[in-house]
C-alpha cells in the first residue's frame, strides 16, 4: 500500500500538522513502507465475529453516547464573573487602555 | 522506624550519583535543580514509610510537581505539571524520593531514547549503542548504579525492551493493576506505568507500592496493592510454556543459547515445561502499529500550542497556529505516527486497518487465554531478539526499529503482565529473558523470576 504526497498532504491536514516541502519524499517513502508493513493483517480471514478487546476492569464500561445539554459538570455561566443571554461578558478593551494611561 | 537522616543522606548520594553519569544523558533534571529538591525531599520525607530514603528515577511523561514534564518533547518544553501522577503520589508517600525525570523516546514513541528532542540517551556500557526505550533514561541510569530503582512507562515493551538492553529487571503489570492517572496519555488502551530495578525484589517492592485502586482512573482495578510473594525454594508445581513462535529459526544464536540456559534452571528448580503455541504472534507488531499511531493520534491532538508548551508566534489564524506549532514542536517518530494514526482512522481505510487490528488484538488475547485454560501458568521467552543495536542503525527504517519490540508489544495488546530479566551476556552485552503471566497474578510472576534471578548467571557469556 504506497501513498503519494498528496495523499500524505491531506493527511497531514486533517492531523493539523505542517508538512514542508523538504521532508515529503522521504516521509511519503517511509509512510508508504509502514502501511505496506502493517497491511500483512490482512491476510488472516475478517472474523465478524471477534469482538474489540478492551483490557482493564469488567467494571469498565461504554456509555452510551447521549448529547447532554452542557458537556460540563455546571453550565458556562459559572466559569465566567458575567454571564448574560448565553454569552460571556468580557472587560471592553479600551478599559485597560484607560487603565495603562 | 528507619534512621530519620537516612534520606537526607540517600538524597545527597543519589544526587552525587546522577550527577556522575552526566554522560549518559539520562537525566533531564538539571543538576542544581535536583540537589536542591533531592535536599528539600530527603528532609521531608516520612521515616515509617516501607521506601523511606529511596532513590526513584522517573520517566519524563509521567507528571511531578518537583520537576518539569516535557515527554522528550519540544512541544512540551518547561511544562510544570499542576498536579502529580498517582503512583508518583504513593511513591512519596512510602517515603521515596522523586530523583529527577528522565529521557525518553518523545511521548513514549520509541525503542531507542534516539527520538528525544534533548539529545539521545547512551547505553551505560557501550556509548556506541543505545539503551532501548523508550523508558531509555530511567533504565541506564538504574543499570549505571545511580539510582535503585525508577519508574517508566510501557504502550509496547518500553520498560521491558531497555531493561533487557541494559541488564536490570523491568516489570510491567497488568493493564489496570497500577494507576495511570497523571501519566501522560500516548496509547490508552496499551498505556502502564512499569518499573526498573537493580533486583527483582527492588523491581517488586516498588511495584507494590504504586499498585492499587485509584479512583482518578476508571481503567485501574478497584484491588489491594499487590502483595510481595516470598522467595521461592523451588518451582515445584508451575507448568511454564515455551511458545514457540517466540524462538524463530533466525533468532541469534547466543540468545537461544542463553535462553536454552534458562529454561534447564527452571526444569531443574522443578517446573514442568511445555512447548505450547501462540500463533497469531506474528501479527501483533502490525496490529500494535495500527492500534498504537490510531490512538496516538487522537491523544496527541490536544498539542495545539493553544493550551501547553511553546507556541509558534507568527501566525495570522488559528488553524497555522495549531499546523506551524505542531509541525515545528512535534519530532519526526511523532509526526509519522500521527500521520499513520490518521490515515488509518480515515473514511475508507477505517474497516480494512483499524477495525481488523481490533480483531486482531482479540484473537492474540485469545491466543494467551487458550494456552493458560491448559493448566500453563507463565511463558517464558526472549526479551529481545538481539542485545542492544548501535546508535543510528535503525533511525532511517522506522519499520526495522518497530521489529525490535516483537517479543514484547503481545503482552500490551493482550493487557497481561510480564518482566524481563538478566539471563546472559553476548559479548559484554546483556540479553534478558521475558516471563509473562496471567491477568492480576504478578505473584506468581515475581516468584519465578525470583527463583530464575538466583540461579541463572545474569552477568556471564551465554
Amino acid at each position: 500500500m504506497s501513498v503519494t504526497h498528496e495523499e500524505v498532504l491531506t493527511i497531514a491536514r486533517l492531523a493539523e500538522l505542517d508538512v514542508d516541502e523538504a521532508t515529503l519524499p522521504v516521509l511519503t517513502e517511509q509512510m508508504s513502507r509502514i502501511l505496506e508493513f502493517v497491511a500483512q493483517i490482512g491476510a488472516v480471514p475478517a472474523s465478524e465475529s471477534a469482538k474489540p478487546f478492551v483490557p482493564g476492569p469488567d467494571a469498565v464500561r461504554f456509555r452510551p453516547d447521549e448529547v447532554k445539554p452542557w458537556p460540563l459538570a455546571f453550565g458556562p455561566d459559572k466559569l465566567a464573573p458575567a454571564f448574560r443571554g448565553g454569552f460571556f461578558l468580557v472587560p471592553r478593551l479600551g478599559q485597560f487602555e484607560e487603565e495603562d494611561q | 522506624m528507619s534512621d530519620p537522616g537516612e534520606a537526607l543522606a540517600n538524597a545527597k548520594a543519589a544526587a552525587d550519583r546522577i550527577v556522575k553519569a552526566k554522560r549518559l544523558n539520562a537525566c533531564l533534571t538539571p543538576p542544581k535543580e535536583l540537589r536542591q529538591s533531592l535536599q528539600k525531599q530527603g528532609q521531608a520525607a516520612h521515616p515509617s514509610g516501607v521506601l523511606y530514603g529511596m532513590p526513584v528515577a522517573v520517566k519524563d511523561n509521567i507528571c511531578t510537581l518537583e520537576f518539569t514534564t516535557t515527554c522528550g518533547s519540544k512541544i512540551l518544553a518547561g511544562y510544570r505539571s499542576p498536579y502529580e501522577a498517582t503512583a508518583v503520589a504513593k511513591l512519596k508517600a512510602a517515603g521515596a524520593l522523586v530523583a529527577g525525570k528522565t529521557n525518553c523516546d518523545e511521548f513514549g514513541m520509541g525503542s531507542s531514547t534516539e527520538h528525544s528532542a534533548y539529545g539521545r540517551a547512551l547505553h551505560p556500557f557501550d556509548k556506541t549503542r543505545v539503551p532501548g526505550g523508550s523508558s531509555g533514561g530511567s533504565a541506564a541510569l538504574v543499570a549505571a548504579g545511580a539510582v535503585p530503582a525508577g519508574l517508566g512507562s510501557e504502550t509496547g515493551g518500553s520498560v521491558r525492551q531497555p531493561a533487557s538492553f541494559c541488564g536490570i529487571v523491568g516489570i510491567k503489570p497488568t493493564y489496570g493493576r497500577v494507576s495511570r492517572y497523571g501519566l501522560v496519555a500516548f496509547g490508552s488502551s496499551l498505556d502502564q506505568i512499569g518499573v526498573f530495578g537493580r533486583s527483582v525484589h527492588d523491581a517488586a517492592r516498588v511495584l507494590s507500592v504504586i499498585s492499587g485502586r485509584d479512583p482518578r482512573d476508571s481503567t485501574c482495578e478497584a484491588r489491594d496493592p499487590l502483595r510481595l510473594p516470598t522467595v521461592p525454594e523451588s518451582l515445584q508445581g508451575f507448568v511454564i510454556g515455551i511458545a514457540k513462535e517466540y524462538f524463530p529459526p533466525d533468532l541469534d544464536p547466543a540468545v537461544r543459547r542463553a535462553c536454552d540456559r534458562a529454561i534447564r534452571v527452571l526444569k531443574e528448580l522443578g517446573a514442568a515445561v511445555r512447548e505450547v503455541s501462540l500463533p497469531h504472534t506474528q501479527y501483533a507488531v502490525p496490529t500494535y502499529y495500527i492500534i498504537a499511531p490510531a490512538e496516538a493520534s487522537s491523544n496527541l491532538a490536544r498539542y495545539d500550542g493553544a493550551r501547553y508548551g511553546p507556541r509558534y508566534d507568527g501566525a495570522l489564524d488559528l488553524r497555522t497556529l495549531y499546523r506551524t506549532t505542531r509541525g515545528e514542536g512535534f519530532g519526526p517518530e511523532v509526526r509519522r505516527r500521527i500521520l499513520v494514526g490518521t490515515y488509518v482512522l480515515s473514511s475508507g481505510y477505517y474497516d480494512a486497518y483499524y477495525r481488523r487490528a481490533q480483531q486482531m488484538r482479540a484473537l492474540i488475547a485469545q491466543d494467551f487465554r487458550n494456552v493458560f485454560d491448559r493448566g500453563v501458568d507463565l511463558l517464558f521467552t526472549p526479551t529481545t531478539p538481539t542485545p542492544a543495536f548501535k546508535a543510528g542503525e535503525k533511525l532511517a527504517d522506522p519499520v526495522a526499529m518497530y521489529l525490535s519490540d516483537i517479543f514484547v508489544v503481545t503482552a500490551n495488546l493482550a493487557g497481561l503482565p510480564a518482566m524481563s530479566l538478566p539471563i546472559g551476556r553476548i559479548k559484554g552485552l546483556p540479553i534478558g529473558g521475558q516471563l509473562i503471566g496471567q491477568a492480576f497474578l504478578e505473584d506468581e510472576m515475581i516468584e519465578a523470576a525470583y527463583a530464575l534471578e538466583r540461579m541463572v548467571p545474569g552477568a556471564e557469556d551465554a
